[in-house]
């Protein structure tokens, strides 16, 4: 069990992690306009090099 | 940097959204575009110095009509709850799974070192919780304390912000201490879960505050002719009475004013209800919100931005709306007696127990506290309204504000617009009978005849202009429109009319068929329907069956409501203005009953604000939405009918969980008091009582179709 010494630290740390992209994804609009994405399917002009 | 939020209301598809997109590349002072197709929206960010207007003009070259939108949403709002959201969903995910271990622990036997690791991991993710996620509701707490008149408005919020600092103090006192328990996993989800429901409170607000902030779709600006002759865009709030203004073909008349050059040919629908077109000769007057269907007109304004017809239906519905009775929330009216008692009553049992045993004051105190946190009694109501809410969205009615729920429970009357919504949005070619031989093809004649049609003040005119959008009027020559006949022109050498059977010396009378004549043989039969929603008879049984008292008011004729109203067995008022509807309602409600409003014109708005609950149809104009408490989605009226069921059974639930949550606090209470439960029971009972009410709750989202 004396490894939950090292694990639990180390699960602080990884959410932490978690947090701050979570923090940084909010900050940079990705969740922002959610409807648009389902909108680019039918967008003929969009990609147009392939 | 600027972000200028532009409204592209004919925006509708996704090559619409590249083709803009395409215009605004690579312009110079454009530093990048975001497009929404579902609001229809634009925002570009550009440099500071960039003329909003010149933004406009692309997109008007890429062929939309662009107007500056008045949306300035605080959807930072929005995004710090998120942010709050987020952080104490995961912290709550690591708390629970140490909490586990803990309880475990608690019955199996623990390494202290690991209970003292445990709870140290916990209280790690416990502090950002309750030093950023839980900051609004202390804030508000505070702030209810700082306005607080007289025993009135202890909001939730209070108990709330206690519960959760008083949890936290004790539980990092007695980590620290290393003794005692521990409510780290209390904490954090209550947090949570409190959270998560305002945010989707917040979220349905922040979409209908979209509605509102367009106010009717007026365009900020308009063209202004001044005393040189030469014509320039001028914001509208700085255009004087007497100005000349240019509207343009398809763009909303932006003032009340008399045309002074051309002809208006008016889509008054945002103003009226009516999907009537109207022609306006030179002298007439034009209202603002309507829309220019013909060629370009000039007009003289007779009032400013601020005094328009339209400004003022806004602020009768604006009034009507104030005259409301403020309903606080019932758990809130519940809170505000319930915070008091429960804050003297762990004050009192700290002193007493300081009479009787100091060592276990505190404790008790906040066993207290923990157990009556009113977690149950503050989720009780959000939770069966977001459970409601739900329902109703799968249902196709979407709630603009929660608390109408309530007041849907309550309803026993309603009153419904026809046109629009009992009757589908647009009369329908329903279909044509070729009468006689002629040179034209039938296609062209039906072009002509609709092209006719767009120079008549006509309901029916619109089933051709659907029908056949594309009709040139310019093609005509020699137009006489007959009022309540119908329309003679000339195309080339051919003479046309297009009317009722006597107009054009047809055989057969029947009031709703229009004919059409070349040269004065009659060569085709239009029949036209103004179809009545499919589900519209079976809708209104369904109300009628639910006990509510239904009435039909309208701007239309007499005998047309008359016919409608035998055939839905219901009593109609016909020919009703914007002011005898809201008269009409307030009669009722004078009456003692409450009355649910449903129409779909600006001219119901005032009668929809003054209205118990008010209900508008997907097609009706967005100073509507934005006045009505229910929007239904679909075009069936049958949602209505589940509006009152789902509504009732919303306020059943609420009042069941009301008394579950109250009869546990009542009960837990003294026991707590007393110092006969331990601090662990306090937390589980808190715990366990919130799952009762929302899975109480939960049951509005199952057994779909049992109304």
């Amino acid at each position: 069990m004396a490894i939950l010494l090292l694990l639990i630290p180390i699960s602080l740390l990884l959410i932490g992690i978690a947090g701050a992209l979570f923090l940084w994804a909010v900050n940079h609009d990705q969740f922002e306009e959610l409807d648009r994405h389902g909108f680019d399917i039918l967008d003929d002009s969009s990609g147009d090099d392939s | 940097m600027t972000v200028s939020t532009i409204s592209v209301r004919d925006m509708h598809c996704a090559s619409c959204v590249g083709r803009i997109e395409r215009h605004l590349e690579g312009v110079k002072g454009i530093v990048a575009t975001h497009i929404n197709p579902a609001r229809r929206l634009v925002l570009v960010e550009h440099a500071s110095d960039t003329d909003p207007v010149s933004l406009l003009q692309l997109i008007e070259d890429a062929g939309f009509q662009p107007s500056l939108a008045r949306i300035d949403r605080g959807s930072a709002g929005q995004r710090d709850l998120l942010k709050r959201l987020g952080i104490a969903g995961l912290a709550m995910m690591q708390v629970m799974m140490f909490a586990i271990a803990l309880y475990a622990g608690a019955f199996t036997g623990m390494d202290e070192a690991y209970r003292r690791l445990l709870e140290l991991a916990s209280l790690a993710f416990c502090i950002p919780v309750v030093a950023y996620s839980a900051m609004p509701f202390f804030h508000s707490a505070l702030s209810a304390f700082g306005h607080r008149r007289r025993g009135a408005g202890l909001s939730m919020d209070v108990p709330i912000a206690l519960a959760i600092a008083a949890a936290f103090a004790v539980s990092l006192a007695h980590t620290l201490s290393g003794a005692g328990e521990v409510y780290y996993d209390s904490v954090v989800m209550f947090t949570f879960l409190l959270l998560a429901a305002r945010y989707v409170d917040d979220r349905l607000k922040a979409r209908f505050e979209d509605a509102n902030a367009s106010l009717g779709n007026l365009p900020e600006q308009a063209l202004v002719r001044d005393a040189a002759g030469s014509t320039r865009p001028r914001n509208l709030a700085q255009i004087e009475p007497g100005s000349l203004v240019w509207v343009e073909q398809g763009n909303r008349v932006p003032l009340d004013g008399t045309v002074v050059r051309g002809t208006a040919t008016l889509d008054e629908s945002a103003l009226t209800g009516e999907s009537t077109w109207v022609r306006r000769l030179a002298g007439e007057a034009v209202f603002a919100g309507t829309l220019n269907q013909g060629a370009g007109f000039e007009l003289r304004t007779t009032a400013t931005a601020d005094a328009t017809r339209m400004a003022g239906i806004a602020e009768l519905a604006a009034r009507a709306q104030a005259g409301k009775a403020p309903l606080a929330r019932l758990a809130d009216r519940i809170a505000a007696r319930f915070v008091p008692a429960v804050l003297a009553l762990a004050a009192v049992t700290w002193l007493a127990w300081q009479l009787v045993d100091p060592e276990r004051a505190f404790v008790a105190a906040l066993t207290v506290l923990v157990v009556s946190c009113p977690c149950a009694l503050s989720l009780a109501t959000p939770a069966a309204v977001t459970a409601a809410l739900t329902r109703l969205r799968q249902n196709g009615a979407v709630l603009t504000r929660s608390d109408a729920l309530e007041q849907i429970a309550s309803v026993d009357a309603a009153i419904v617009d026809k046109t629009g919504t009992l009757t589908a949005p647009d009369p329908q070619l329903d279909g044509v009978t070729w009468l006689a031989a002629s040179a034209l093809s039938h296609d062209r004649l039906l072009a002509l005849t609709a092209a006719l049609e767009r120079h008549a003040n006509h309901p029916l005119a619109r089933a051709f202009a659907r029908a056949c959008p594309d009709a040139e009027p310019g093609a005509l020559s020699d137009v006489t429109v007959i009022p309540g006949a119908g329309v003679s022109g000339r195309f080339g050498d051919t003479r046309l009319k297009v009317g009722h059977a006597a107009f054009c010396g047809a055989p057969e009378e029947d009031a709703r068929a229009v004919f059409l004549t070349v040269d004065d043989v009659p060569v085709a039969r239009f029949d036209i329907a103004d179809p009545v929603r499919a589900d519209a008879a079976a809708a209104i049984r369904g109300l009628q069956a639910a006990g509510l008292e239904v009435t039909m008011i309208s701007g239309d004729a007499v005998e047309r409501c008359a016919e409608l109203a035998s055939e839905l067995g219901i009593d109609f008022a016909a020919r009703q203005s914007p002011e005898t509807k809201l008269e009409i309602t307030r009669a009722l409600q004078q009456r003692g009953r409450r009355v649910l409003v449903v129409g779909d014109g600006i001219n119901d708005v005032p009668a929809l604000a003054a209205a118990d609950v008010s209900a508008t149809v997907l097609e009706s104009s967005d100073l509507v939405k934005s006045k009505a408490d229910v929007l239904l989605l679909s075009r069936r009226l049958g949602a209505l009918v589940d509006l009152v069921h789902i509504g009732r059974r919303a306020r059943r639930i609420v009042r069941q969980n009301l008394f579950w949550a109250l009869t546990y606090n009542l009960t837990a209470v003294p026991i707590a008091a007393l110092g006969l439960m331990p601090p662990w029971l306090a937390a589980l009972g808190m715990a366990s009582s919130s799952v009762l009410v929302m899975s109480n709750a939960a049951r509005l989202l199952g057994r779909a179709g049992a109304d």
